[in-house]
């Protein structure tokens, strides 16, 4: 089993640094001081690594693309880790903070950025405490601040916790927010590498993706891009959750069968149940029906298959579920979670949540199912931001694969209450 | 204007059409100029783009996706398509969305028959609803201060009005509370949204959730006539738009003009002309108790004045004006009193200044073209509310740099880097020492004005880098002679050899500038003609017409004390409150024996005058005004008074004079002024109707510097005065019946914490503030608003009486402070 992000993660104390150093923690930064900043965005490209949050957008591509000599320049590490099934940052921040630190200043040293926050969602308040503890540590020895271990650069670093809003993982609003405003997505472009906080350039990186930088500047970007697929590089932690044995967060080797994911991690679907359905990526992306099992996890495989990687969270259904249940509390989350900022997106949700809820109560109508499809359209794409488009891939996949349950709910609806 | 070069301006096609527009303009804008309509709720080309409406998605060539027309910018070759199928289904769909949760009450909404969402409904929407369940029940009518109501079942979370808080107010007073389908307009805590421009936020919901309580159910849109008119309030002369119906105002509304207003006006405008029906009006003519017709009151006004000219001759009677009287008005009242009865006893202001400028008279957006504001003793926020709007758009939009140069400290402060703050009354010699320095010299005295030549150094430094230096000072908030030290330290600005430089003279009053340019003025003719051009004043005027100074308005209360005064014309003024010495100026007015006031309202001057006429004024009158930018603009009447308009009656008084010029209308009064007043040649009605015009800038006089007056003395135990202006003033025309009532305050007076302590003074207490024999009742208030040595007392109310603190003759006034 190839570990880099989960390597050693469950050694007692590793959240203090005196432990994280044992094990070898911070060594990236001298090799990383040693070279250029331009190298290091090298090698971060050459190794293949993805932006572990949900787009798989090229990291070192993103970092190149910061706007040119304009100064100062922000790194916000996005540790609003909010996606239905997702916790695996949660773990990472309980965990190991100080990899997160490390890939933090390497991405900072990398893309001359001398100050870094880290958004942490609102609910993660232990952990923001754990990140704010190992910050004063690394402060302690040097690793933060003015002119870390002689090299001449400087960083800040600072933890924000979120209010709770799951909208702030979507990047320009988690700079609105960051700056103190409302969290609702501003316009694209400007990209925030061009204008982010605050106007100014800015990278904002997955906790995950970051965790990664400190692997490569201490192996090399070969290393890292021997593991995986020829496109989806290295590893990826996936949090399964539902009907199986064992749920967790497990590291993978990108391209591993979910099927061997399912079986072989999560210890097989529960009471020797089959499986239904699986959602792959999140509550954000189509959900799969039992047969694409087989399908690699990995960036193109998935889409292949018709659904996404997303943030890695493995959801699967076994055949007691009814599916249109699980489609109705994810979309009764996107209501709960759309900041009201644009039309279709506010006002689509709720009416979808409205419908869903009489299938689900069995007082449907058939004609419903085509009016769901109907509004799926009318936001598709037409949103603001990508969380319109997150909320329709459940009920749009649902209904293209589970149409049978939804239809066994609208006869039951036909059959007079006795 | 230089032309706009190719690289300057993007050409694309719009539904076959193609356009040419300059860069970053946004395809919605683009579209307009081809006649094409792209449904927008959310967008306003002031607040920028935004896209949270989503009505207006376009297909474009090359783009995977519907785009949004209103934050997508135009780019050479760009396609786009309005029409296509996919576009009408997302129209369709998004417009779905937007009525799922709104109301149906359509035939009672104020909106109705002016409403985007219904002309978008029938012009892009869906044929019916597929929503069945029940709306969302939000709150009806709630106010969300006094004067604005908001329905937040309407409300379709647009954001127009939360960024216009945030981007054009600069507050955020009003904002967005909650998230997704629950998200509402609001304002922390639930305060009342009472800013000074609250009310634009009515104008720009393109729904029926802002609404203005006041004109809730009392008319249909349609059902209003609508008058194209200018605000009569400040020094900006906003233009606005007069709704009526059946001769009663019904609600004023923005009428965009960008050389003015930029598209906003303040709560003043919107709510403050309920003047137009108060009972405190005067409605009939009257000789004391007796009510005349306007015919007998004008025989009677002028046969009394023949006699006192026959007896005492004609600088025994004067005239005091105001700018608050339209062009024509003051240029006809002059006309009179110069050539009909031979004085230049004629004045309309307490403070100096004289017409003209030594730099060009610059318009109200030159703020924008500027790199460097100068603010000089001028209080924006409460003397010209637009203005400071203008200010901030500057500042922080644009690459306006803003200095504020006063005796006080001013909410517009929040936005200068620096703030240089004097002391009271030392104003003449910063601007001396200002001047010195720009020339190379050291700047005297420095010491007595709280300022330090570094500061000085520094500000000259400042305008010696800046390009274009745009200087706004107003002039009622100097002090003694300082105006002619103002003067010229404008034109060394002037000369400096890189920098441009332009100046606004802004006193906050409607027509100040119009007044001085009719020359209703002691020592000047129309068109800042002084009397020492005496043979073409005799030749334009007549041979009789009068080259010997006249009293100053200041004076001419003196002289009806002394007794050498013994007749005034009194026209849209209410000397007894607003001229320095209060009960003293009372006093000297009764012992004229004629006083003619000719207003709007009863004041305590009418109370006293032997003969008053009605004054229709703003809503009822037409005619120019000339703003601070030098901008001459048409008013025009949406009320339908009994009397006559004014420069009727002042005809008809004229021609008891033998004046037989016959006027068919008010703007053969324009066309007059137009061939007899320098720099109003070109202004004709036909071209000022809908922007105005600005008139060329009258002739400045290079008056030589004045000897300084005696220094002021300090009196022990004593601090100096500084009368502040407060846009809500509860007077005459903001009368308690007024909806702006909850916006008026108690009387405060504002110390500095030096003087507070050694006077032992906390904050909070009440305080009586003495001087001249009178005394005003005031709130202590501990906030350095100037700087120590002196108190800022804001005038509040008529009733207050601040003005009776002031002596006529001090150039600065000391008060004593006592608990």
């Amino acid at each position: 089993m190839t570990q880099i992000l989960f390597k050693g993660i469950d050694t007692p104390g590793l959240t203090s640094i005196d432990v994280y150093e044992k094990q070898g923690g911070y060594a990236a930064l001298e090799k990383a001081f040693a070279r250029e900043p331009d190298e290091i965005v090298e090698m971060v490209k050459a190794s293949g690594l993805r932006g572990r949050g949900g787009a798989g957008f090229p990291c070192g591509l993103k970092w190149s693309f910061l706007a040119k000599d304009v100064f100062p320049r922000y790194l916000c590490c996005n540790s609003d880790e909010s996606e239905p099934g997702t916790c695996k940052d949660r773990e990472l921040l309980m965990k190991n903070p100080h990899l997160c630190i490390e890939g933090m200043i390497l991405c900072a040293y990398a893309c001359r950025i001398e100050t870094a926050y880290n958004y942490i969602r609102g609910e993660f308040e232990e952990y923001g405490e754990i990140m704010d503890r190992a910050i004063a540590e690394a402060y302690e020895r040097g690793y933060l601040g003015k002119n870390i271990l002689g090299s001449g650069f400087n960083l800040e670093m600072y933890t924000h916790m979120g209010a709770g809003a799951y909208i702030c993982g979507e990047e320009s609003a988690l700079l609105t927010s960051l700056e103190g405003g409302r969290g609702e997505p501003r316009m694209k472009p400007p990209f925030p590498a061009v204008e982010g906080l605050y106007s100014k350039p800015t990278i904002v990186n997955n906790t995950e993706t970051l965790c990664v930088i400190p692997f490569i500047v201490n192996n090399g970007p070969e290393a890292y891009a021997a593991i995986g697929t020829e496109k989806s590089k290295g590893t990826k932690l996936v949090s399964v959750s539902g009907h199986v044995n064992k749920p967790g967060n497990y590291e993978i080797v990108l391209g591993t069968p979910i099927s061997e994911i399912i079986d072989k991690y999560a210890g097989g679907i529960r009471n020797g149940n089959k499986l239904k359905a699986f959602i792959p990526g999140g509550s954000s992306v189509p959900m799969l029906p039992a047969d694409k099992v087989d399908t690699p996890y990995d960036y193109e495989s998935l889409v292949a298959a018709g659904s996404m990687l997303g943030s890695g969270a493995l959801i699967v259904m076994d055949d007691t579920t009814n599916v249109v249940a699980e489609v109705l509390r994810i979309t009764s989350f996107y209501m709960h979670e759309s900041c009201g900022k644009c039309t279709p997106c506010r006002e689509g949700t709720r009416w979808m949540h409205q419908i869903l809820l009489e299938i689900q109560n069995k007082v449907g109508k058939p004609e419903q199912l085509d009016l769901l499809s109907d509004i799926c359209d009318n936001m598709s794409f037409k949103c603001f931001c990508p969380l319109g488009d997150a909320a329709i891939a459940p009920v749009l996949s649902s209904i293209k694969y589970f149409r049978a349950d939804y239809e066994a709910l609208l006869e039951s609806a036909k059959t007079p209450v006795a | 204007m230089e032309t706009a070069t190719q690289q300057d301006t993007v050409t694309l096609t719009i539904d076959g059409k193609t356009v040419t527009v300059p860069k970053g303009t946004m395809v919605v804008d683009a579209a307009k100029k081809v006649d094409i309509e792209i449904p927008v709720f959310c967008y306003l080309e002031k607040l920028g783009p935004f896209g949270c409406c989503r009505m207006c998605l376009v297909e474009v060539e090359k783009m995977p996706k519907l785009t949004t027309a209103c934050t997508l910018a135009v780019n050479n070759d760009m396609v786009v398509k309005t029409t296509t199928e996919k576009v009408v289904k997302a129209q369709q769909g998004v417009l779905e969305f937007t009525l799922l949760n709104h109301p149906l009450d359509c035939p009672v909404c104020d909106k109705g028959g002016e409403c985007p969402l219904q002309d978008n409904t029938f012009k892009f929407g869906p044929p019916d609803t597929r929503m069945e369940y029940d709306r969302q029940n939000r709150d009806k009518a709630t106010p969300l201060s006094p004067v604005i109501t908001i329905d937040r079942e309407r409300c379709i979370a647009c954001q127009r009005c939360t960024r216009y808080s945030e981007i054009i107010e600069k507050d955020q007073a009003l904002v967005m509370l909650y998230r997704g389908f629950q998200n509402k307009v609001a304002t922390f805590n639930d305060q009342p949204y009472d800013t000074r421009f609250s009310g634009n936020v009515i104008d720009i919901c393109p729904v029926g959730a802002l609404t203005n309580t006041d004109f809730r159910f009392t008319a249909r849109a349609w059902d209003l006539t609508n008058a194209s008119t200018l605000c009569g309030h400040c020094g900006c002369n906003c233009n606005m738009t007069l709704g009526v119906r059946l001769n009663e105002m019904k609600r004023i509304t923005t009428r965009p003009n960008d050389a003015v207003d930029d598209g906003w006006i303040c709560d003043k405008a919107r709510w403050g002309y309920d003047f137009t029906k108060s009972k405190n009006r005067i409605q009939k003519p009257r000789k004391r108790d007796e009510t005349l017709t306007i015919q007998d009151a004008c025989q009677q006004v002028a046969g009394e004045l023949k006699k006192i000219i026959e007896q005492h001759g004609p600088d025994s009677v004067g005239f005091i004006g105001s700018g608050y009287g339209l062009n024509e008005e003051l240029y006809l009242y002059q006309k009179l009193f110069r050539t009909r009865i031979g004085t230049n006893n004629i004045d309309h202001k307490t403070y100096l200044d004289t017409p003209g400028l030594p730099v060009p008279q610059w318009d109200l957006p030159s703020v924008e073209a500027a790199d460097l504001v100068l603010l000089i003793a001028s209080d924006p926020t409460e003397e010209l509310p637009i203005l400071d709007l203008r200010i901030k758009k500057a500042v922080t939009r644009l690459e306006t740099k803003l200095v504020t140069l006063n005796d006080q400290t001013t909410l517009m402060d929040d936005y200068a880097t620096p703030s240089l703050r004097y002391n009271i009354g030392s104003d003449a010699t910063v601007f001396s020492a200002l001047s010195a320095v720009l020339s190379g010299q050291p700047g005297q005295g420095l010491e007595s004005t709280g300022l330090e030549s570094g500061q000085i150094q520094s500000l000259a430094e400042t305008l010696k880098s800046a390009k274009k230096v745009c200087v706004i000072y107003n002039p009622a908030g100097l002090t003694g002679t300082s105006i002619h030290n103002l003067k010229q330290l404008l034109s060394v600005i002037g000369q400096l050899p890189d920098t441009e430089c332009g100046a606004l003279p802004s006193a906050p009053v409607t027509n100040a500038l119009g007044a001085m340019d009719m020359g209703v003025l002691p020592d000047f003719y129309p068109g800042g003609r002084p009397l020492s051009d005496g043979a073409a004043i005799q030749k334009d005027w007549g041979e009789n017409a009068p080259v010997k100074p006249g009293w100053t308005a200041l004076e001419m209360i003196e002289k009806a004390k002394s007794g050498e005064l013994k007749a005034l014309v009194v026209f849209r003024c209410n000397p007894v409150v607003d001229f320095p010495g209060g009960a003293a100026v009372l006093e000297a007015l009764q012992k004229l024996e004629l006083l003619v006031v000719h207003d709007i309202m009863e004041t305590e001057t009418a109370q006293a005058a032997h003969f008053v006429i009605p004054s229709n004024g703003p809503g009822f009158d037409e005619g120019t005004t000339t703003n601070i930018g030098g901008r001459v603009q048409q008013r025009t009447r949406g009320l339908t008074s009994d009397n006559p308009h004014d420069w009727k009656i002042i005809a008809m008084i004229a021609r008891e004079f033998g004046d037989e010029t016959l006027y068919k209308n008010v703007f053969e009064v324009t066309a007059e002024i137009a061939g007899k007043v320098n720099g109003y040649a070109a202004i004709k009605r036909k071209d000022i109707r809908r922007e105005g015009k600005t008139r060329d800038p009258v002739a400045s006089i290079n008056g030589s510097l004045p000897e300084a007056g005696p220094s002021v003395a300090n009196v022990a135990g004593s601090l100096k005065l500084r009368v502040a202006q407060f846009l809500f003033c509860h007077d005459k025309i903001l009368d308690a019946d007024s909806q702006l009532a909850h916006q008026f305050k108690s009387s405060s007076v504002h110390l500095h914490e030096q003087d507070a302590a050694e006077l032992g003074v906390k904050a909070g207490d009440e305080v009586t503030v003495f001087a001249e024999g009178w005394s005003v009742k005031a709130e202590a208030v501990i906030s350095n608003r100037c700087n120590p040595g002196g108190v800022v007392l804001p005038k509040i109310s008529d009733e207050q009486g601040v003005m009776g603190l002031i002596h006529p003759g001090h150039a600065v006034q000391w008060v004593q402070i006592k608990k």
